[in-house]
């Protein structure tokens, strides 16, 4: 739990009860929640500038793939996991073995993703 | 003159005569021969000139009428009909048809069964005396009205192989009048009419197997045409490649195109052409199912779905397959329609997930929020029934978004309260899918409160729902500075009448899926005053993050 505090988690969520579960989820963590964002510009936006230790995108952002912004972060090494459910059926070529987060989770399970991430970024 | 002269006269005389009755019957023999050989050759011409079987029978028997110097001739002869049955017809000469046509045909008695059963030949010069005459009941002989026929020859008429085809019968009703002259001549014509019967036969057969092959061809031709079935031929050695015109259509050429094996190899997909040349290959070495379905890029640079079938044909000694043949059918449509299938069912899964979690969050937060489980119960079911309700609308869309006014009647139809609730707008607004999801929760959380705390929990208060262009114009940064902006809808829901308003004491989740939700979802800017006459919601949405 330790290594989640304070961790700064740019969440792209273009679907609001969703994205609301999702803060309420890293607020219990003790994340910082940065966005949400629910437009592809906006993530592009945060995801190249903002400062943010980790990312979580939902695959489909108003019928247009998140891929771009997963890009942006992967040049940044912020790491991210994508939240899908498609599953890991939903992904592009370019990141098939990324980290995904099957639609519904339980907190726990973001615990575990977001443990990943934090692994990562140190 | 003395006696011996005159003696000498007389036997120059007997002798003259008895000459020159000699040259007569002479001639008259060489004429007859002469006419007989001339019949004879007409007739064989006849005979060759390759007319149907019927014709060629009643050739024979006029000809051997003329020949063997009868009164009548008959020609039986045996047929198969089209049932398989087997048939004695008969052509006549010298006689009419009636004179038969009372009387049944010749059965084997002891007379006719040696032509029947192609013994030989029975002539007699008075066939009522023959031995074997008379002997088969019921007639016992002619039956009564039969021609009179005394004089009588038969002849069998048999092919080469031995197979019997009927019989040729004369008949006179003098005694004596068949030779063996007119043997000879009748069994003489009894060959030629044996084997131009057969060759007529063979070529009538031959005439009706090329129709039936014809027709199989065409029904074929039709059958592979309606399924749009394309057909080809692979000449393994060579590779010599045979493709219907349906077939080359497949590939996107024309019927005169030149399209051969390696046209063929090179115009299917270079992610598909191993697995094809693979199956070909495995087809011809081990007679394996060609059966293989794989894209084509079409000269024009369209891809398309092939689906082919075929075998190899075995040789006899298994000395492996010289040809291989099968069809092929365009089946784009069909992929296209499974591909669209499972882009649905990809699209059906990933929405009931998305509901699922939409479920997931109501729960939590309505849970955050609610003090006892009977509250939790209360505001988790009707938060349900209007996600629910708001889906049963787009369905009906054939979820292709609904409009605004919609979303409010389908929103209110449970609430009794419905009637106290104004409209003021000059235009239905059309709305997105999500859109429609987004606001038909807003309007449920504004309406709940209404009821349990604001203008609709006291009798006399009502609410104003209205909408528009908004009047300040387009939101900071409109569309030619790049950002997102053009232009916006206001839409306000006034309460008045109520209990006074307060704030409230702890941001619910209502006020939280207006004010952050919706600014998020949909690029909204909401505000909740608390005005003391009555809670006043002012939504100004983005037309572009609306429409569908």
């Amino acid at each position: 739990m330790k290594t989640l505090a304070a961790l700064k988690v740019l969440v792209v969520e273009d679907e609001a009860l969703v994205s609301m579960l999702v803060e309420d989820m890293l607020s219990d963590l003790g994340c910082i929640v940065v966005g949400p964002a629910a437009e592809l510009e906006e993530a592009l936006r945060l995801a190249s500038g903002a400062d943010i230790d980790a990312a979580l995108l939902d695959v489909n952002l108003g019928g247009r793939p998140i891929f771009p912004v997963a890009d942006a972060l992967r040049e940044r090494g912020v790491p991210f996991a994508f939240a899908s459910g498609y599953g890991e059926a939903g992904l592009s070529e370019g990141h098939k073995g990324a980290t995904v987060l099957q639609k519904p989770f339980r907190e726990a399970d973001l615990r575990k993703v977001l443990e990943g991430l934090a692994a990562q970024s140190v | 003159m003395n006696s011996l002269a005159r003696a000498t006269s007389r036997a120059e005389e007997d002798e003259v005569e008895d000459l020159a009755a000699r040259l007569a019957a002479a001639e008259e023999a060489l004429a007859e021969e002469v006419r007989r050989s001339r019949a004879l050759n007409r007739i064989a011409e006849a005979i060759g000139a390759g007319h149907d079987a019927e014709t060629l029978v009643q050739t024979v028997v006029d000809g051997g009428v003329e020949l063997t110097g009868a009164q009548f001739g008959a020609f039986f002869y045996k047929v198969i009909d089209q049932a398989g049955e087997g048939l004695m017809l008969y052509s006549l000469s010298g006689a009419p048809r009636s004179a038969f046509e009372g009387f049944p045909t010749p059965r084997g008695t002891a007379v006719f069964a040696p032509t029947f059963k192609g013994e030989g030949v029975v002539r007699s010069d008075d066939i009522t005396r023959d031995p074997r005459y008379g002997r088969n009941p019921p007639h016992h002989g002619m039956p009564e009205g039969h021609l009179p026929v005394r004089s009588y020859l038969a002849v069998p008429v048999v092919t080469r192989a031995g197979d019997v085809l009927g019989g040729l019968f004369f008949g006179h009703p003098q005694p004596g009048r068949f030779g063996p002259r007119a043997e000879s001549l009748a069994v003489g014509l009894a060959g030629q009419a044996a084997v131009a019967i057969e060759s007529a036969r063979t070529q009538e057969a031959a005439h009706v197997e090329l129709g039936q092959r014809r027709d199989a061809e065409e029904r074929l031709k039709f059958a592979l045409e309606a399924g749009r079935l394309g057909s080809w031929e692979l000449d393994v050695e060579t590779r010599a490649y045979l493709a219907s015109d349906i077939c080359k259509a497949n590939y996107g050429r024309a019927p005169d195109d030149d399209f051969g094996f390696a046209d063929l190899v090179a115009s299917v997909h270079p992610e598909d052409r191993p697995r094809m040349t693979a199956a070909i290959d495995d087809a011809i070495r081990h007679g394996a199912d060609y059966d293989i379905e794989y894209r084509v890029c079409t000269p024009g640079g369209e891809v398309r779905w092939v689906h082919a079938r075929g075998r190899a044909a075995q040789t006899a000694d298994h000395g492996g397959a010289r040809r291989m043949a099968g069809v092929s059918l365009d089946i784009t449509e069909r992929k296209r329609t499974e591909e669209r299938q499972k882009l649905l069912l990809n699209e059906l899964n990933h929405r009931v997930k998305n509901t699922l979690v939409s479920v997931q969050s109501i729960a939590s937060q309505t849970l955050r929020t609610t003090d006892t489980p009977e509250a939790f119960r209360d505001a988790f079911e009707g938060r349900l029934m209007a996600l629910s309700h708001t889906h049963d609308l787009l369905t009906q869309q054939n979820w292709q978004g609904a409009s605004l006014r919609e979303i409010f009647d389908f929103e209110l139809e449970a609430f009794a309260a419905r009637d106290r609730i104004a409209f003021d707008y000059a235009r239905d607004v059309q709305l997105s899918p999500k859109a429609t999801v987004a606001l038909g929760m807003a309007i449920h959380e504004l309406t709940t409160n209404a009821l349990k705390y604001g203008a609709l929990s006291a009798p006399g208060g009502a609410v104003r729902v209205a909408w528009g262009p908004e009047p300040d114009g387009s939101e900071p940064g409109g569309p030619e500075s790049g950002g997102p902006g053009g232009p916006q809808l206001r839409l306000t829901w006034t309460e008045r009448g109520g209990p006074p308003v307060v704030a409230p004491r702890r941001h619910g989740f209502g006020a939280r899926l207006l004010e952050k939700g919706l600014a998020g979802e949909l690029s909204a800017q909401v505000t909740l005053a608390y005005d003391s006459l009555g809670l006043v919601c002012t939504m100004r949405l983005p037309i572009r993050a609306l429409e569908p």
